[in-house]
Formats: C-alpha cells, sequence, structure tokens
C-alpha cells in the first residue's frame, strides 16, 4: 500500500502537477504556497481580530459563493435560451412547463441574482463601517465600488432576456434615461446600448452579449484584482 | 468544535433535502397523473385503445406560430370510444379542421406551451390570451374566415350581420363592412310632426319595434332642442318640393270619402305593401312598419312619396308604384284612416331654446347622428368611435372597466358593452341598441374574431368581391326605379329575398315573364314576401323582357329533347312513386305545398332547366331545400318529359 503510494507521487505526471514534495522544512512550505495558484491567494500573515466571523460577517465571500451559483445556473439556462424576439419569450415558457428542473434553475438564478445585489450592498456597508478603505486600501475601494456597478448591470441586463411586458418596459425606462443625459451623449449611448433606437432584436442580442460574457469577463477580472489585494493587506 | 461539526452535519443534511426537492417536484407533475389516470381508463373500455406513453405531447403548427401541448393531457381527443368521456380524455366534437394540422390555441385561445391546467386556462400573469368561454368560441372562426356568412358558424354569422344591419361603421371604423342606407334627415321638418319626432327621438323602438335605430336616451331638454333643430331642415335633398294634394283627394261626402277608401285599400293590397312593411307588426320585415305612419307624417307627405320616393330618399329601395292621382288620393285617404295612432302623446308643452339650433347642431355632432344620417349643412364629424377592425386583440390593461364590477375579460367587456353601452363611464356616448342577450353575445363574437393575428394567406377566407353590375339604359332605369335589387340578386349583386334573377330567361319562358309581371303571384304560397304588381306599362314590361331574355342567359343549361308518350308515362311513374315528388308539390291540387305547384309548368319552365334543375337542383340556386336525387340522365330527361306534358 505505502509502496503503491510511494510509486504515484514519484511519477512523472505527479511530479509535473506538485513540483515539490511534502511541505517539511520553511523553504518547502514557501515553495508550495508559490506554486500553488489556490494558496498562493493566501496572505502571508493574518491577524486574529480580522478573521473574526462578526469582523467581516463573510459578506464578500457570500456574494462571491453566489457568483458562482449564478454562472453555474446561466450557463445551464444558456443550453435552452436563445437571444432571438420570436424565440426568448418561448424558451421562457419551455423552461416553465417541458425542461426538467426548468423552473429550478432559473428561480435559483433569479433570487441568487436579488441576494446578490443585497449582500454585496452590505459587503460595502459593512466595509465602510470598519473604516476598511483607508489607506493602504484605497484603490481596493474603488474596485469595489465598480463591482457594485457591475454587479447591478448585471441584474440590469439580465432584465430584458424573459422579453415579457416587464422586461420590454423596463428596458425601455432605463434606456429613456439615458437619453436625459445631456450634449446628445445620451442618445448616442443609448443607441449604442440598443443597436437601434427602439427595444427590439438589436437590443435583445446585445443585451445577451453583455449579460453573458461582456460583463461576467469584466466582474472576474475586477473580482481576481480584488482579492488579491485583500489577501495582501491582512485580510481573508 | 464539537458544537460546529454538529451544525455543519445537520445544515449538510438541510442541503441535501433542499436539494431533493426539485427532482420530486419534477417526478410528481400535475399531467403525468393525468396520463396514468388515462392508461387507467382506458383499461375498463370495451374497445381496444392505445394507452399513452408517459411524456409531453405537443403539437407545433410552424405556420401558425404555436407549440399546443394541451394533447398531453388532453388524450382521449382522436379515440371515437372516448366520447363523452370525463376530461380531460373526451373526444374531440367533429370539425371540420384536423386539430394535427390547426392545433388548440389557434381556436381556443389560452396557454398553448403550458403544461399545467391552471397556466393552461391562461388567466394568468404575463398570458395575454385565456381561452374563450365556449359560447364565445365561434369567435375564433372569424379569424381567418373573413366572408360574411360563415357556414357551421351561425352567431359569428349572426353578429357580422348584426353588425353591418346597425351601420356601426357610422361611428367605428371596421374593415369589411358596408354601408347601409339610411333615410336623409333633408326635409325631415317637412315630414314629419314634432310630437312624432319628440316621441321617436325619446324611444324609436317604442313606434317600430324592429327600427335600426339606437335610443341615445336624451333627457326631456335634449330631445325637446333636437326635435325643434330638426323640425327646422324644410328643405328636401336636390330642391324637391311636395306637390299639393290631388284634387281627388278632397272628398266632399261621407259618401265620396268611403268609396277612396275602398279604392285606396284595393290598391294598398293589390301592390302588397306588406311584403316589405308591416302593418302593426304583422307583414314584412324589410321596410318600416305602416301601421302608425299617418301621425308620423302628412297626408300630403305620403301622396309625394309613394308618387315617387326616390325624389325624396334618393337611394331608397322602394319601388315606384305606377298608381294614378286618384289611386293615391285612395291610398293615403285609407291611410289618413287606418294608420293612425291616437294614443300619440302631446309632449309637453315647451318654449324652444332660445340658443335651439347651436345646441341641436352641437348635440347632433356630439352623438354623431350624422355617422348614418345626411344633413345638408352638417359636414361629416368622422369616425367619433375607436376602430374595431382589431379590437379582438385589444390587452386587459387598455380596457376601462369603470365601476361596472363585470368579470375582467374581453368576451364579458364587449357583451356587456353591446347590452348596456354607458355603463362603464359617464361621458360614454354609445347609443343603446336594444341587442337581446343572443344578439349582445353574437355581435360581441364578431368583435372578438377582428383580431390583428398573422395569418398566412392561404389559410385566411376573404369575401368574395363585391359585384359590380350595375345595369344602363332603359333598363337599367327601370330597375332603379322599382328597387328590383332589394329583393331580386342579379349578377351577384342585390337581396335574396326573391328569386336570383340572374339565369331568368334559361329558366322561365319570355311569355311567362310578361304574364307574370303584368299578374304576378306567388310561386310559393307560403311565402310572405311576394312580388308587388307595379302595374307597368306594355313598354316597360318589353324593356325589362327583352333584356332579360337577352342577358340573363346561361347557354349550357339549353337541352332540347323530343316528348314522346313512352317516356312520359315513364316520367309519370317516376314522379309518383320512384322518388315521391308529390310529397312537396301540387298538380291537380294533390300533394305537399312545400314547393312550387306544378300544374302548368311546361309553360312556365324552359325544357333545359327543369332538366338540368332535377340533375341538380343546388347548382342552380344553391338556397333551395329540393333533394338531389342523383338522377340519371335518362330519369331526369323522362320525368322533364311529363313535366313537359303539363301545359
Amino acid at each position: 500500500m505505502k509502496n503503491a503510494l510511494d510509486r504515484i507521487v514519484r511519477s512523472q505526471v505527479w511530479r509535473s502537477i506538485f513540483r515539490h514534495g511534502l511541505p517539511d522544512s520553511n523553504r518547502s512550505r514557501a515553495e508550495t504556497v508559490f506554486y500553488n495558484f489556490f494558496l498562493h491567494l493566501h496572505p502571508t500573515k493574518v491577524r486574529k481580530r480580522s478573521i473574526k466571523f462578526t469582523y467581516t460577517w463573510g459578506l464578500g465571500g457570500m456574494s462571491f459563493g453566489l457568483f458562482i451559483v449564478l454562472v453555474v445556473t446561466g450557463a445551464l439556462l444558456m443550453l435552452y435560451y436563445r437571444p432571438s424576439v420570436p424565440q426568448a419569450y418561448w424558451d421562457m415558457k419551455d423552461l416553465q412547463f417541458v425542461v426538467s428542473s426548468g423552473t429550478f434553475l432559473r428561480n435559483m438564478h433569479r433570487w441568487a441574482a436579488h441576494a446578490m445585489v443585497a449582500l454585496v450592498f452590505l459587503h460595502m456597508l459593512r466595509v465602510f463601517y470598519t473604516g476598511s478603505y483607508k489607506p493602504p486600501k484605497e484603490f481596493n475601494w474603488v474596485i469595489g465600488v465598480v463591482l457594485f456597478v457591475v454587479t447591478i448591470l448585471l441584474s440590469y441586463t439580465g432584465y430584458l432576456l424573459p422579453w415579457d411586458q416587464l422586461s420590454f418596459w423596463g428596458i425601455s425606462v432605463g434606456t429613456n434615461m439615458i437619453h436625459a443625459m445631456p450634449f446628445g451623449v445620451g442618445d448616442k449611448i443609448a443607441f449604442l446600448l440598443l443597436g437601434g433606437n427602439i427595444v427590439g432584436e438589436n437590443a435583445l442580442v446585445r443585451f445577451y452579449v453583455l449579460h453573458c460574457f461582456v460583463i461576467p469577463v469584466v466582474a472576474i477580472v475586477l473580482m481576481a484584482i480584488h482579492f488579491w489585494r485583500v489577501r495582501k493587506d491582512g485580510g481573508v | 468544535m464539537k458544537r460546529s461539526r454538529i451544525a455543519f452535519a445537520l445544515s449538510s443534511v438541510v442541503f441535501l433535502v433542499v436539494l431533493a426537492i426539485s427532482p420530486v417536484k419534477d417526478m410528481l407533475l400535475e399531467w403525468k397523473g393525468y396520463q396514468k389516470d388515462y392508461n387507467r381508463l382506458i383499461q375498463d373500455l370495451p374497445q381496444r385503445v392505445a394507452p399513452a406513453e408517459i411524456g409531453i405531447r405537443q403539437i407545433w403548427v410552424p405556420k401558425l406560430d404555436r407549440v399546443d401541448r394541451c394533447v398531453t393531457c388532453h388524450l382521449g381527443m382522436k379515440e371515437k370510444a372516448l366520447a363523452g368521456a370525463k376530461e380531460p380524455f373526451g373526444a374531440h366534437p367533429r370539425i371540420d379542421h384536423d386539430v394535427e394540422e390547426f392545433g388548440c390555441t389557434i381556436c381556443h385561445e389560452g396557454q398553448g406551451p403550458a403544461t399545467t391546467y391552471k397556466e393552461s386556462i391562461g388567466k394568468v400573469a404575463f398570458w395575454e390570451h385565456p381561452m374563450l368561454p365556449r359560447e364565445y368560441i365561434e369567435a375564433a372562426c372569424g379569424k381567418c374566415h373573413k366572408e360574411k356568412t360563415v357556414t357551421h358558424a351561425p352567431v359569428l354569422s349572426a353578429g357580422r350581420k348584426l353588425i353591418e344591419e346597425a351601420n356601426c361603421i357610422g361611428c367605428h371604423k371596421i374593415a369589411g363592412y358596408q354601408r347601409q342606407w339610411v333615410p336623409t334627415l333633408n326635409g325631415i321638418g317637412s315630414k314629419v310632426n314634432r310630437a312624432w319626432l319628440y316621441a321617436w327621438l325619446k324611444d324609436p323602438k317604442a313606434y317600430f319595434p324592429k327600427t335600426k335605430m339606437a335610443n341615445f336616451h336624451f333627457t326631456d331638454a335634449e330631445a325637446d332642442i333636437m326635435a325643434d333643430f330638426l323640425m327646422g331642415f324644410t328643405s328636401f335633398s336636390d330642391s324637391a318640393s311636395l306637390d299639393p294634394l290631388p284634387a281627388e283627394a278632397a272628398a266632399p261626402t261621407e259618401a265620396a270619402k268611403t268609396a277612396l277608401e275602398e279604392l285606396g285599400s284595393t290598391r294598398i293590397s293589390e301592390a302588397r305593401c306588406i311584403s316589405c312593411h308591416s302593418i302593426n307588426g304583422k307583414g314584412g320585415s324589410i321596410a318600416t312598419d305602416l301601421g302608425k305612419v299617418a301621425s308620423k307624417t302628412s297626408q300630403q307627405w305620403l301622396y309625394n312619396y309613394i308618387k315617387s320616393p326616390k325624389r325624396f330618399q334618393p337611394k331608397v329601395l322602394m319601388p315606384r308604384f305606377r298608381f294614378s292621382d286618384k289611386d293615391l288620393a285612395g291610398v293615403v285617404t285609407y291611410m289618413k284612416t287606418e294608420y293612425t295612432d291616437y294614443d300619440l302623446a302631446e309632449p309637453p308643452k315647451h318654449t324652444p331654446d332660445p340658443q335651439y339650433y347651436e345646441k341641436g347642431l352641437a348635440l347632433f355632432k356630439k352623438y354623431n347622428c350624422r355617422g348614418c344620417h345626411e344633413l345638408e349643412g352638417v359636414g361629416n364629424t368622422g369616425e367619433v368611435g375607436p376602430e374595431l377592425t382589431f379590437v379582438g386583440s385589444k390587452k386587459l390593461y387598455e380596457i376601462d372597466f369603470g365601476q361596472s364590477g363585470i368579470e375582467e375579460s374581453l368576451p364579458s367587456y364587449l357583451f356587456t358593452k353591446m347590452t348596456k353601452p354607458r355603463v362603464f363611464s359617464s361621458v360614454a356616448k354609445m347609443p343603446d341598441f336594444g341587442f337581446s342577450p343572443e344578439e349582445a353575445r353574437a355581435v360581441a363574437v364578431a368583435l372578438l374574431g377582428n383580431t390583428n393575428e398573422r395569418i398566412p394567406e392561404e389559410m385566411q377566407v376573404r369575401p368574395k368581391q363585391a359585384s359590380t353590375y350595375d345595369p344602363q339604359g332603359e333598363f337599367g332605369k327601370l330597375v332603379n326605379d322599382l328597387a328590383c335589387f332589394g329583393c331580386h340578386t342579379m349578377e351577384g349583386r342585390g337581396r335574396l329575398v326573391a328569386t336570383d334573377l340572374t339565369q331568368e330567361a334559361s329558366a322561365a319562358k319570355r311569355d311567362w315573364i310578361e304574364n307574370y309581371f303584368k299578374v304576378p303571384y306567388s310561386l310559393r304560397p307560403i311565402l310572405t314576401e311576394r312580388m308587388p304588381n307595379f302595374r307597368l306599362s306594355d313598354p316597360e314590361i318589353k324593356v325589362l323582357t327583352d333584356y332579360m331574355s337577352k342577358v340573363f342567359l346561361t347557354d349550357t343549361l339549353a337541352h332540347d329533347l323530343s316528348v314522346t308518350e313512352a317516356s312520359a308515362a315513364k316520367g309519370k311513374l317516376l314522379y309518383e312513386e320512384r322518388y315521391g315528388c308529390k310529397g312537396c308539390h301540387q298538380i291537380e291540387g294533390k300533394g305537399g305545398y312545400v314547393g312550387p305547384p306544378l300544374d302548368k309548368v311546361a309553360s312556365r319552365l324552359q325544357s333545359g332547366w327543369i332538366f338540368h334543375w332535377l340533375k341538380d337542383p343546388q347548382a342552380l340556386r344553391p338556397e333551395s331545400i329540393e333533394p338531389n336525387n342523383k338522377l340519371s340522365d335518362q330519369e331526369a330527361e323522362a320525368l322533364t318529359a311529363y313535366l313537359l306534358t303539363l301545359k
């Protein structure tokens, strides 16, 4: 048994993945952290009071957890959803009536999205009240604010996709508000966002791409920086 | 440490249970229960019916952009053995459309993609077309069938007829309807008396229950103003004027008056006025009731109007009878005596409002009287009501139900609008047409069928193009003068109260037609509407018959045959024995009275017509109720030969 384990650990495959042996010295411990993608995020030292649950309430972590839920359910929903005017609403109906656990998927996605907005907001409040935006973390506060906006944009772009009356009018009202921006900038932005002057086929495709690709990618990049900074500044 | 482990273990169990909820719900879906029920039900049937495989079924109709999953639970739709079985398993009643081709929701509405009962009915959020109630189901026929009369959809057809007759297009724009003739109001002040007009404005149906005029529910003050306003219009269209009563109308003695009345009575019955007009409810239904007409208008106006109706109502379908002045004097004297309403209440005394003209004009415009009635000097105010071409696609949020308290659905809204037009809003102007509940429902059905749904061109049934037939020359003048189109159809134009004349010369012999104009009689004694005696002159009859024998002819209907005694005898046998013709027709007083008597039929009909008629009556007259006995050529010829002996 021990022999077999030994053989696996010595094998080419194992060693190509884990470049060091079991950590038995300070050097190998450090190497373990440096060479591991997940471990290297950890701070080199953590203050005991900052890992107290009632200090952070785990709000950022929970937001990230919900983001994972949203990515997974969203990817599954993408299997059934076609962003076109004749199909979109019928695909909603199919999810509701014929896809196994389709309603469950949609509800998960929807409630997770609502919860994420709420948690991100609470997270921001917590950071404010614990003064965690103060130097040297002021840049991370800025990233956090951007991430909050990104979260809201994700919710907003997803709102159009069911293509029902609520979506249509929600997006109509929202984009009409953009028109109010001065010097003709609003008109240009609204046109760019809708791919035209009305909420139609083009708007649906644009919102779909924004919702499923562009904004998530931005969110992931910003989150990576955000988490990295948190860790390097001694948080969890 | 131990506590947190227990908490971790417990929360893991809770999460597992929560995760299991969704698959369990999936297993216990409503439609799966129905399918298992169905499979149990068919086991008890004496006939063998294929069991349902558990799974969602649907009818996909790409050309109508519909996916209907109704058949997931309605499993016995096509199984005759399940006629009358409990729902949702019963067989569908027989219809002319294949369910597989059309799906369900194109007719029934409701939410086709749904797989639960509540969602499929469609009275849920985010679904705009709940199922049509059963009594409104024919509305769906109207989506594709745009012709006026739709076979197998009597309610829809009745509704469309009502919409046309009530002249809804006077106020509403609706595609596909013809404007009706409505009397012009030019010269109304010289035609009717004010007491009658006041009573009429207050309640038109009190005077003539079948009138198409709706009740506008005028207040007393409004009716007074309208009556004063309208009585001011004393000059007729095209500067026509009333001639004085002829000298013959002056009856100095009681005996002379009685003689005049007798003459009038004879002329009125000869002219068969009651073919079109009713007298106190009895008689025809084409024109207005005459029972109280002498209280409505003066003898002088009656005299002028009967003498030449189109002088005062240019487009009226009343024929001009060729009465002499003496005849007319008799007719109007008789009408004055017999057709007076002695109960007509005098309206309360009033002093005309000094601004009656302005106020009257405002009322006239407010209620869009001009939508139906012509009145010189008052321009067209246009449609004042909403367009109804697509009213069946109206969304619920576009409807104001006001304080009516009715069920909030489009069918119930339209039905209520027809029975109580002003219940939804205190400023509504729509008049009350006095529809019965059945009529209101029929109108609602016809309106509900006016949707803007996209139906592929090849699935639409469009109405036939209106006939452009308009005879000219001497014949054309006579046709207009005698208002032939009021009863007869010619080349696809006109009404079908009486015979379609398009092939008349192929049907009837010229001599018979000539004699018929002189002394018209009813071929079928049971009909109310009969050809009136216009008292045509010989040259006029010649014009008519000349034209008819040249134009109303179909060459393919000619069929000469020689009558031999043998063939006639064979035909007689067929007539009496084989086909039981005498069940409906009379010869020498023996037989039924559904069809016309056949004595002297040989002097009336052409041999070719008889032959082709016997072969296929409906090919010649689709509305005929004579059965098609599918005679062979020999049989038809023998029967024709027999009938040709009846001279």
